[in-house]
């Protein structure tokens, strides 16, 4: 006999048969679309406003510093420097604007005594880059702030008795006060300072001259960078070139609390997005298995009428990447639209913009995604159709060694090859879309490994669970209840879904409850860094018989914590790092002037505030050690080991650093980079600094009595900026929260849908039963004994892996990790009820076809 | 022409192997109709589908105009059944999402290349009966009309041989004569092989060779038509 070799099935006429199909039974791919759909709205959506959220957290975090990137000198910057930055602006449209601060004295008009201030120039045109001045009376700084006027501090009103309007003498020139400084977006990184603020323009200083060469006067060059300017720490390189001696920070380093807040947000933020996109994958893998299993016997008969296995391929990959397309297009629809519609309801709640664009990235993020893993998923099935016997249409019977058990693994291995490849390619194509969306790759990396890792113990715990069932039923067959039997006997019948049901389910549950455990332990850290009882006061200049007065001053004022916390802070100079003094020294972004104005302050154990990174701290008040602050130690190339001299007046103190350590920046140990221990510096003159907290109200009524008693200590008032800091942080709390039910009830629907997707292959089953004259009840408690043990099967083994994940994660995030027993027996439950209520919520309308109707469709 | 040698099948039922044929030798001549019968289990479908390429031999071989089925890769075989051999099922098989016209042009445009498919089956409905049934779905056809677009089906590519598994098992009488009436002109008209499975003693009667099965072995083989009632 001749076959002459025909040519594959053209791809239009592979489209137009399944384009036929898709067109005839339109509500069961509806099922297949939404599930698609609701995978992909959910990574748009997550995507989208961990997006938008970022960029608001960012602008927050950055007007603490005023600006991106900022650079402490001492001196001016060199025409060659400036022409450099010139020429980074213009390539890179990197704007500055540069803030001077120096000590002046300033007396009232027709009142002699003076009073030192601390001055800060500004150029009220550009600063601050981020963030507002507020003033009082309202206004603008551009307005208000003039070259015959300043804005000061309700400080020197204090202690100057002085009022909005009056004039103040800087320099020989006269100043009207326009208006109090409310709010120094950023008070926490400029200088300490002496004295209250006073802020004044270029030009009135000029008029002073204050500012000869050689002053002491710190200069702060700001930097704004946009969107042309690549990364922070790609400008802060090109920065750190062109200012060597300029001492560079960005904006992530003005806060610890928020720098951690922002870490946790990014790296629970990018789980998020994880398991947004491995739930939606679930969902449309599962809908699409499904899909096609119901066509098998579709399959079968185009077989017998001469469809080669390559036919069915094309037509079905055609029809599911179809399918795929308008999930995913209207899954965009859905995200884009809940990210449009949600910051009208909950705008106020929700630090949160509608998007005024669309969010390119995460669009074509979540199509390809979604694509990706509809075509992924349909590996499996599709490759089974070569399997298909077209023999199934004349009698269903169940053939090869499946049924017996007695198959060999590696038999079994050898014939399912090419689903085993499929399954490598879809784990490896996942990571591959877990690495590409995730923002932290720690979290990434874990991520994909417990993945594989579940995904493995499920599947190998699916069949050792069914294969033990199965002999126990074998056992007990006729001491069992009919329905409890047949239930379980539902899960190991030919052709079951219950290893891809586990698999689904048990992947969901590990993925909700890690956001879960994430969130509540990150939530609960943040918010006990962020501790309303933060000093947000610090006291400047106590000598050491001021000390204990202004203690129990400071302690005795309504509503002051009884907490003080006091440095006593020596004035010295480095002399000689490692034996080479300092005059050789070779450092990094740090100016040299600095080194010979040193605090030193003294801690004979580990301070408040302070946590060690490196090294050890002392335990005797006389040994030899200093510890030094992560930033000073990098930039002066310290570690542990290294020699360190130090004068203060006629005293030489020679000593080795035996400590590295990172401080909180609300804690007054933030304002020392280096300590020793008590005993060198015992007999040394010193002052000391203070901070506490005080309810913002009672800041104004305490600093003056404060200064009634005791003239010459300095106020610096930083509450505005906790205040801010603190801000920023709820509003991580609040999102990561929303992002995490949101995340989870999705999640939710999703799984729900996966297990619904069972219900077309129980059709048959339902009428057989109704057939033999079951009733729906007992239908239904069938169905019941088979989800609830797949949902405690897939809810215990979730729980496990979702606490390991979560342990790892926040040991790499450096947040305690505490079980939940309660939260994890509660989800094991939980599986069990979303599985059964889903399971009959999906039969429902099996249960009241009619057996005829589904017989006829035979 | 068909030729079937030392034919057996076993299946796996469960820890059980049940042998259905156990060694048929049977040789069909081109545009012969012949009938298959046999009590239920006897194993007719099972050799009938064999015949078809549905499925493959345990032992023995299928010779389809002297090429060996049986040992044939699944694509090849989907060519075989394209192009050489039309099937008509006792329960129809018709593809529920697709029409009439769409059931009887999908092996058309599985396996022929060019030409008017559409042309040509939308006539042989018109042949069966079902002019004005073309955009009807399956289900909303009586089993006689779905039986007649199967038929429709079968003929299509015009294959050389046409096999019917109790094509009027599931019909009544009258519609059960009507289809077989059909099948029959038809394959007189194209000088088709037949091969019909029944267990319907009138029928069989109506083709050229009888053969019985009994426990999946040929017991008897009849030649000659046994009256002249329907054609």
């Amino acid at each position: 006999m001749e076959i002459d070799q025909k040519p594959a099935l053209g791809w239009d006429t592979a489209a137009k048969i399944a384009w036929r199909e898709l067109r005839a039974s339109r509500t069961k791919f509806l099922f297949v679309i939404l599930s698609v759909a609701i995978g992909v709205a959910s990574l748009t959506g997550v995507r989208g406003f961990s997006e938008s959220f970022q960029k608001t957290l960012l602008d927050q975090a950055r007007s603490i510093m005023s600006a991106d990137l900022s650079a402490r000198m001492f001196r001016l910057i060199t025409p060659q420097e400036n022409a450099k930055l010139d020429a980074l602006a213009a390539a890179k449209g990197v704007e500055r604007t540069s803030v001077t601060e120096t000590v002046s004295m300033a007396s009232l008009q027709g009142d002699p005594v003076p009073l030192l201030v601390s001055l800060k120039v500004v150029d009220p045109a550009k600063y601050p880059f981020y963030g507002t001045v507020i003033l009082n009376p309202a206004g603008d700084l551009r307005t208000t702030l003039t070259d015959s006027s300043v804005v000061v501090d309700d400080n020197l009103l204090v202690r100057l008795r002085a009022k909005v309007g009056d004039t103040l003498k800087i320099g020989g020139q006269y100043f009207r006060i326009a208006a109090v400084i409310e709010k120094e977006p950023d008070r926490l990184t400029a200088g300490v300072g002496l004295g209250p603020r006073v802020m004044m323009t270029r030009t009135a200083v000029d008029r002073t001259g204050l500012l000869q060469a050689g002053s002491r006067a710190t200069e702060r060059y700001l930097f704004k960078l946009s969107p042309q300017s690549g990364k922070v720490g790609d400008a802060r390189g090109d920065l750190e070139k062109i200012l060597p001696d300029g001492q560079i920070t960005d904006f992530r380093e003005t806060s610890p609390a928020l720098s951690e807040g922002l870490d946790h947000a990014t790296g629970l933020l990018s789980l998020i997005c994880l398991v947004a996109m491995v739930l939606g994958a679930i969902g449309v893998g599962m809908a699409m298995r499904a899909h096609l299993q119901q066509r098998i016997d579709i399959l079968a008969i185009m077989k017998s009428i001469g469809a080669r296995s390559s036919d069915i391929l094309r037509i079905y990959l055609l029809q599911t990447l179809l399918l795929g397309t308008i999930g995913a297009l209207l899954g965009i629809a859905l995200g884009l639209g809940v990210e449009w519609a949600l910051p009208f309801f909950f705008g106020k709640l929700l630090p949160i913009q509608p998007p005024l664009r669309l969010p390119v990235r995460s669009v074509s993020a979540a199509f390809g995604t979604g694509i990706l893993t509809t075509i992924l998923f349909c590996l499996p099935p599709l490759l089974d159709v070569r399997k298909i016997r077209p023999s199934i249409v004349l009698r269903k019977t169940v053939e090869g060694g499946d049924a017996d058990g007695k198959m060999s693994v590696w038999k079994r291995i050898r014939e399912n090859q090419a689903q085993w490849i499929s399954a490598v390619v879809i784990v490896l194509a996942l990571g591959g879309i877990a690495a590409a969306l995730a923002d932290s790759m720690v979290v990434g990396k874990w991520f994909a490994a417990a993945l594989c890792g579940l995904l493995v113990v499920i599947l190998g715990l699916a069949a050792v669970t069914l294969r033990t069932l199965r002999a126990f039923l074998n056992k007990t067959r006729l001491h069992l209840h009919s329905a409890l039997r047949h239930g379980l006997a539902n899960l190991y019948r030919p052709g079951n879904q219950s290893a891809a049901v586990l698999a689904a389910l048990g992947t969901g549950v590990m993925l909700i409850l890690s956001v879960f455990l994430m969130q509540h332990a990150i939530v609960n850290r943040m918010n006990s860094d962020a501790t309303t009882s933060a000093a947000n006061i610090f006291l400047v200049d106590i000598s050491q018989d001021e000390v204990q007065g202004v203690k129990d001053l400071v302690l005795h004022q309504p509503g002051v914590q009884n907490k003080f916390e006091a440095i006593p802070i020596v004035s010295a100079r480095i002399t000689a790092v490692d034996g080479v003094p300092t005059d050789q020294l070779k450092v990094k972004n740090y100016p040299k002037r600095l080194l010979s104005s040193i605090s030193l302050t003294w801690a004979d154990a580990v301070p408040e505030g302070v946590k060690v990174t490196q090294g050890k701290w002392w335990t005797k008040s006389d040994a030899d050690g200093l510890a030094v602050v992560d930033h000073a130690a990098r930039r002066l190339n310290l570690h542990p080991g290294s020699a360190v001299d130090f004068a203060s007046g006629e005293t030489i103190i020679h000593t080795h650093v035996v400590a590295i350590y990172k401080a909180e920046g609300e804690h007054v140990f933030a304002r020392s980079e280096f300590v020793l221990p008590s005993g060198p510096l015992k007999g040394l003159p010193n002052v000391w600094y203070a901070a506490v907290h005080v309810p913002s109200k009672q800041i104004a009524s305490m600093e003056r009595a404060l200064f009634a008693a005791y003239p010459t200590v300095t106020v610096i008032n930083i509450a505005d900026i906790l205040d801010t800091v603190q801000g920023v942080v709820h509003q991580i709390t609040l999102v990561i929260r929303f992002l995490a039910g949101f995340s989870i009830l999705s999640g939710a629907i999703i799984l729900a849908s996966s297990v619904a997707s069972t219900r077309f292959r129980r059709i048959r089953e339902v009428v057989v039963l109704k057939t033999l004259g079951a009733t729906r009840n007992r239908i239904a408690t069938v169905f019941s004994v088979e989800f609830v043990v797949l949902g405690l099967l897939a809810g215990f083994v979730g729980v496990i892996f979702a606490n390991l994940l979560t342990r790892v994660l926040l040991h790499k995030m450096e947040v305690p990790y505490h079980p939940e027993f309660a939260v994890s027996g509660i989800s094991v439950i939980a599986t069990a009820v979303l599985a059964v209520i889903t399971g009959w919520f999906a039969s429902f309308r099996i249960l009241g076809q009619k057996p005829l109707e589904v017989l006829r469709e035979e | 022409m068909i030729e079937v040698r030392g034919l057996k099948k076993s299946i796996r039922n469960g820890n059980r192997t049940v042998e259905i044929l156990k060694g048929i030798d049977l040789s069909v001549p081109q545009g012969q109709f012949l009938a298959i019968m046999g009590a239920s289990g006897s194993g007719k479908s099972t050799l009938l589908g064999l015949l078809a390429g549905l499925d493959a031999p345990t032992e023995g071989a299928v010779l389809v105009d002297g090429t060996d089925i049986s040992q044939l890769p699944e694509d090849k075989l989907a060519q075989v059944r394209g192009k050489k051999i039309g099937f008509v099922f006792q329960s129809y098989q018709l593809i529920p999402t697709l029409t009439a016209l769409e059931n009887v042009l999908l092996p058309y445009e599985l396996n022929a290349e060019g030409g008017d498919g559409k042309r040509r089956a939308t006539a042989l409905l018109e042949t069966v009966g079902l002019a004005d049934r073309l955009h009807h779905y399956p289900v909303q056809l009586s089993g006689g009309e779905q039986q007649r677009v199967a038929l429709a089906r079968a003929f299509v590519v015009e294959p050389p041989i046409v096999l019917a598994d109790e094509p009027t098992g599931n019909l009544d009488s009258s519609n059960g004569q009507h289809v077989l009436d059909l099948l029959t002109k038809r394959q007189r008209e194209a000088n088709t092989t037949l091969v019909l499975v029944t267990h319907d003693r009138q029928i069989a009667d109506r083709a050229d060779r009888r053969i019985f099965l009994r426990d999946g072995r040929i017991v008897s083989d009849e030649s000659g038509k046994q009256d002249g009632n329907g054609d």
